[in-house]
């Protein structure tokens, strides 16, 4: 109960169930502060509920109850958090749990099961959750709208058990069990008759993998067969870095355009196109500046605080919301301010880490626990070291064209895909690269065991880092089925690295050993 | 006058009344200990509802 950094006994908040006792007293200032947030928080929980059709929604679709946890995410990914830190999450958190909100609200209004607002349907056109939006950012009058990401992207987020009830479902239709949990879930939602119906079309893509390609095939046969929702399969090149691909990935933009075009009766509108590039421009500029920042002994946007943020805000958002712009803009000030104050987010930093390889998602809060546990500093990860090519954002007849091609690399460059596909350099290679800009003494190298893209690769990231000098933990999980490697055995692996070879102890003892089985 | 001030009163005592109750509400966590209770409800709910599962 401090004001000061470091100054609770994090653990002791856990409890064997689903929730913490209490909330942090983080002094009078800072505790006031997350108060309000949370006030707003729940205004927004509130203001959705108010919404017959929301209400109508939550006692349909299994997955809405995980939506029951969105304080508790917020508070997972607040932990310890004091000063500017606190406030960069809010701005980041607060914001997400809104666009989330209204990603619910506009799917139930068009879902023939819920609102059936039939024109508005229309002008929805669905998306992949792992896809780039960019083939959106023409068409003002149309809203993007992913069902993945409301009924199993985010839901995991918000709690560790979300999805295992579809992960059966896909298992007892006969899916293979050691595929990637992520398409098997979205594959199992839809095979258990819990998506929204709606949309004029939908655009899939093969952004991720083949196992993404395998459900989405899976869920395009309902949708098409049975819903009637034409979709198109925008399928990007895998050696995104060579030049020879551009060109056919340019046409593929082109393709999926028209395909909107002719679905919706919409027409591109170049205008609002380039006015979403600028703000693409500005999130590219702000990430810069961060990791410029994480370079040096005081990193401030690091951790959650830069992981969650980026995914968010250059896949699904991709320029066409302007508040996020306004986030970018809040964030970067914070970080300043504390930067020129020194500050540092835990009381001791011990590690400097590249978190790398694809994270567990019913552990996004890990990131945190690394530096209150151990002092180990995640100054960025993988997922958030993505495209930082400038896009064209005048519009002229030559940058028309080249938008395409802008719009072409983003889609290949989509968060994840652009390190576990594109070969050799952009995986390994690069990594050292990183870890030579950032000063890294680690890596925490998370350990997907049912992502295929990465596995081949086990050896050559040991022996490369051992010529290095440089530690690499493997931190095994299961992306999103706790069931097969838990949260604690997520730690344990960090926790006997720690002990086992640097001899260290933790900063916080009460972190190392959490009874968070049962823990949304 | 002294009408105004009773207004201001009552005003400022409901405010303050609301801050307690929900500043309890916040620290003790006792909105996420009310909706962990009723998720077992809901589960039970979606079991119930018929559905046409298929691949």
């Amino acid at each position: 109960m401090a004001k000061q950094i470091g100054a609770d006994r994090l653990g002791d908040f856990y409890t064997t169930g689903r929730v913490r006792k209490r909330r942090e007293w983080r002094g009078l200032a800072d505790t006031m502060y997350d108060y309000s947030c949370w006030l707003k928080i729940m205004l927004i929980l509130g203001k959705f509920l108010m919404c017959p059709r929301n209400i109508k929604a939550m006692f349909r679709y299994r997955w809405m109850a995980n939506y029951l946890a969105v304080p508790m995410m917020v508070d997972r990914h607040t932990q310890g958090l004091r000063g500017e830190y606190l406030r960069i999450a809010h701005t980041e958190f607060d914001l997400v749990v809104d666009d989330v909100a209204k990603l619910l609200s506009n799917l139930f209004r068009a879902d023939r099961r819920i609102g059936n607002d039939v024109e508005f349907s229309k002008k929805c056109v669905l998306v992949d959750e792992n896809e780039m939006t960019a083939v959106m950012m023409g068409f003002p009058t149309l809203k993007g709208l992913s069902r993945e990401t409301v009924s199993t992207y985010v839901p995991v987020l918000q709690n560790q058990h979300a999805v295992l009830h579809y992960l059966d479902v896909a298992q007892d239709y006969g899916l293979a069990g050691d595929v990637c949990p992520m398409p098997a879930a979205e594959a199992g939602v839809s095979i258990d008759d819990d998506a929204p119906i709606l949309g004029a079309c939908a655009i899939q893509c093969n952004t991720t993998c083949d196992g993404s390609l395998l459900g989405n095939g899976v869920i395009a046969k309902r949708l098409e067969l049975e819903d009637g929702v034409p979709c198109f399969q925008l399928a990007a090149p895998l050696r995104h870095r060579e030049d020879d691909v551009q060109e056919y990935a340019a046409q593929e933009i082109r393709n999926a355009i028209a395909f909107i075009e002719e679905h919706t009766g919409e027409k591109w509108d170049w205008k609002y196109y380039f006015e979403c590039a600028r703000r693409v421009n500005v999130a590219t500029e702000s990430r810069l500046g961060w990791l410029e920042m994480n370079k040096t002994d005081y990193p401030q946007v690091f951790g959650s605080n830069l992981a969650l943020y980026t995914e968010t805000n250059y896949m699904a958002i991709c320029g066409k919301i302007p508040e996020f712009e306004k986030a970018d803009r809040k964030i970067t000030a914070l970080a300043e301010k504390a930067y020129k104050k020194k500050m540092r987010a835990a009381k001791e930093y011990r590690h400097r880490a590249i978190v790398w390889g694809v994270q567990s998602h019913y552990y996004m809060d890990f990131l945190l626990w690394l530096l209150n546990c151990w002092g180990i500093v995640p100054l960025t990860d993988m997922l958030s070291m993505v495209s930082t090519r400038r896009l064209a954002e005048e519009d002229t007849p030559e940058n028309r064209e080249t938008a395409i091609y802008d719009m072409a690399w983003l889609t290949e460059n989509m968060i994840m895909r652009n390190r576990t596909h594109g070969g050799y350099k952009v995986l390994l290679d690069e990594l050292w690269e990183f870890c030579e800009e950032f000063n890294a003494d680690m890596v925490i190298l998370w350990e997907h065991m049912a992502c295929k893209a990465l596995s081949g690769f086990h050896g050559q990231f040991e022996e490369m880092a051992r010529e290095r000098g440089i530690h690499l933990v493997w931190v095994t999980h299961d992306l999103f089925d706790p069931r097969v490697v838990s949260r604690q055995g997520v730690r344990d692996q960090v926790n006997n690295y720690m002990r086992t070879v640097f001899g260290e102890e933790p900063i916080d003892p009460t972190l190392e050993v959490l009874p968070d089985q049962e823990s949304w | 006058m002294k009408a105004i001030w009773k207004i201001i009163l009552s005003l400022a005592a409901v405010v303050l009344a609301l801050f307690v109750v929900t500043f309890t509400v916040y620290f003790f966590n006792l909105d996420m200990k009310l909706t962990a209770a009723i998720e077992p409800f809901l589960l039970k709910h979606y079991d119930k509802i018929k559905r046409d599962s298929h691949l």
